[in-house]
């Protein structure tokens, strides 16, 4: 007896993944510079973009969007919503995707991120209300990115690659995969039905779209206004981005001993 | 025996190699470039933090970058291999027109650090240069994760790149004018007029 249970569908991936494949072949592949030129051909591999067409014409698609939907709405909850109910909303919001993370910290085999991941969300789902207040920071348990794209990269699956989604925004395979991973691991998707569930579920998508763009308002703007191709721009920082949250995850090795026990000594 | 023999001096080797004080001039370069960042820190923040009206701050700010950034490095960096293709007198003007851009683009956002604080976090070293961690703290804005890449090549301490959240800044610039160029037939001549229009309108 299956109860027809998923309240909230983004769009579906591989109807996304289609619609890429698709305007790609439209749209056609970047050239690849000509063999007698190595340094031309190492920037081409460095980029790793052979899309980039296709890529371009979704961002400027997401840019469009973004420009008469999200950045007004993220500008607005700046402007009306004080710092420190934002921080809470995040908090909240942290806090529904921890089983996702907790799911993700163990698959990657990192146990004493998992540990942390579920002391943050037996702490704070309890003693910080529903995940308003961040105790477990303060107990010794502090917030670390994880997600399952990162799994699959510790896996050691290489990120393929650049994709620039519509929605989404940047992007890689193993990144895109890894956020249907989330959606789908996460209890929240697979819990209830009816109206009331539903609306609580795209209240909380959206709020965590507001959040999201609201964390990045000042530097997107400066890219927008500084970069001569801010395409590239965001490319480079995403890649980055990745690249460090995962340098990140692989080189923990933290001991999660809470802030109120006896500390172990330093060597 | 002669297993034996060898086994007791490599143990005493290494028993010697570990009980070698680390090499000194790398611990002093690392001290070095822990209190180079924090008095560039202090000096930042009180300019930033001031009661100086925004034209003064602005300029102060100006001197401190001219004092700790080693500009032209990071210019040359962020051209790439078109720094070689670029003609002498291009070179120059490029190293102009970055260091104008620069500087408008971090005195315009002066206003925006107002009430900034920083925690200088440890140093290690990386490819030849120094790495100093620290978190910045702004008002209304979640801590940031902000690591300092200094260098000692021109014999004293400069700042060669700065990296947030573990993006560079001269990594993410180099792709932006890489990505420039190559939609304008790697013209470097083209870059510079583009670049000239950003020191004209600043943003």
């Amino acid at each position: 007896m299956r109860r027809p249970s998923r309240s909230f569908r983004l769009p579906e991936l591989p109807l996304l993944a289609a619609m890429v494949v698709v305007a790609a072949s439209l749209a056609g592949c970047a050239s690849k510079p000509p063999a007698d030129d190595p340094e031309a051909v190492a920037e081409y591999t460095e980029a790793n973009d052979p899309m980039e067409p296709t890529n371009r014409v979704f961002y400027a698609v997401n840019n469009g969007l973004d420009t008469v939907i999200l950045r007004p709405l993220a500008v607005g909850y700046k402007y009306v919503v004080p710092y420190v109910v934002r921080s809470h909303i995040h908090n909240v919001l942290t806090n529904l995707s921890m089983p996702a993370s907790l799911f993700d910290d163990m698959l990657a085999a990192r146990p004493r991120r998992a540990g942390t991941s579920l002391m943050r969300l037996l702490v704070n789902s309890t003693v910080g209300v529903a995940g308003v207040f961040d105790v477990a920071t303060d107990w010794g348990w502090p917030a670390h990115d994880s997600d399952a794209g990162m799994t699959l990269a510790l896996w050691g699956l290489p990120e393929g690659p650049f994709l620039f989604l519509p929605v989404l925004g940047p992007t890689s395979p193993r990144d895109a995969s890894g956020f249907g991973v989330d959606v789908a691991t996460d209890p929240i998707t697979w819990v209830g039905s009816g109206v009331l569930v539903s609306s609580l579920g795209y209240t909380r998508w959206g709020m965590t779209a507001i959040d999201t763009r609201t964390n990045v308002l000042d530097d997107l703007d400066k890219i927008k206004a500084q970069a001569l191709d801010p395409y590239a721009t965001i490319r480079s920082l995403y890649r980055q981005h990745r690249q460090s949250q995962i340098d990140e995850a692989r080189s923990d090795d933290r001991a999660t001993v809470p802030a109120w026990f006896v500390q172990p000594a330093r060597p | 025996m002669l297993t034996r023999r060898i086994l007791l001096w490599s143990g005493t080797a290494a028993l010697a190699m570990m009980g070698l004080p680390r090499s000194p001039a790398r611990a002093q370069s690392l001290e070095q470039a822990t209190a180079f960042i924090e008095q560039a820190m202090k000096d930042l923040s009180f300019v930033v933090n001031g009661p100086d009206p925004m034209a003064d701050k602005q300029r102060k700010l100006q001197a401190i970058i001219d004092r700790t950034v080693d500009v032209n490095d990071v210019a040359r960096f962020c051209l790439g291999r078109f720094w070689r293709a670029a003609s002498p007198a291009q070179q120059s003007e490029y190293l102009a027109l970055f260091h104008r851009v620069l500087m408008i683009n971090i005195t315009s956002k002066v206003g925006e650090y107002q009430g900034v604080t920083f925690t200088i976090g440890r140093a290690q070293p990386r490819e030849g240069a120094v790495v100093v961690s620290s978190i910045v703290n702004r008002p209304g804005n979640p801590p940031n994760k902000v690591d300092w890449l200094v260098s000692f090549d021109t014999g004293s301490p400069k700042i060669i790149d700065v990296v947030a959240e573990g993006t560079s800044l001269r990594l993410t610039q180099r792709s932006d004018y890489s990505a420039y160029l190559a939609h304008n037939n790697n013209s470097v001549q083209a870059l510079i007029d583009a670049l000239k229009q950003q020191a004209t309108q600043p943003s």
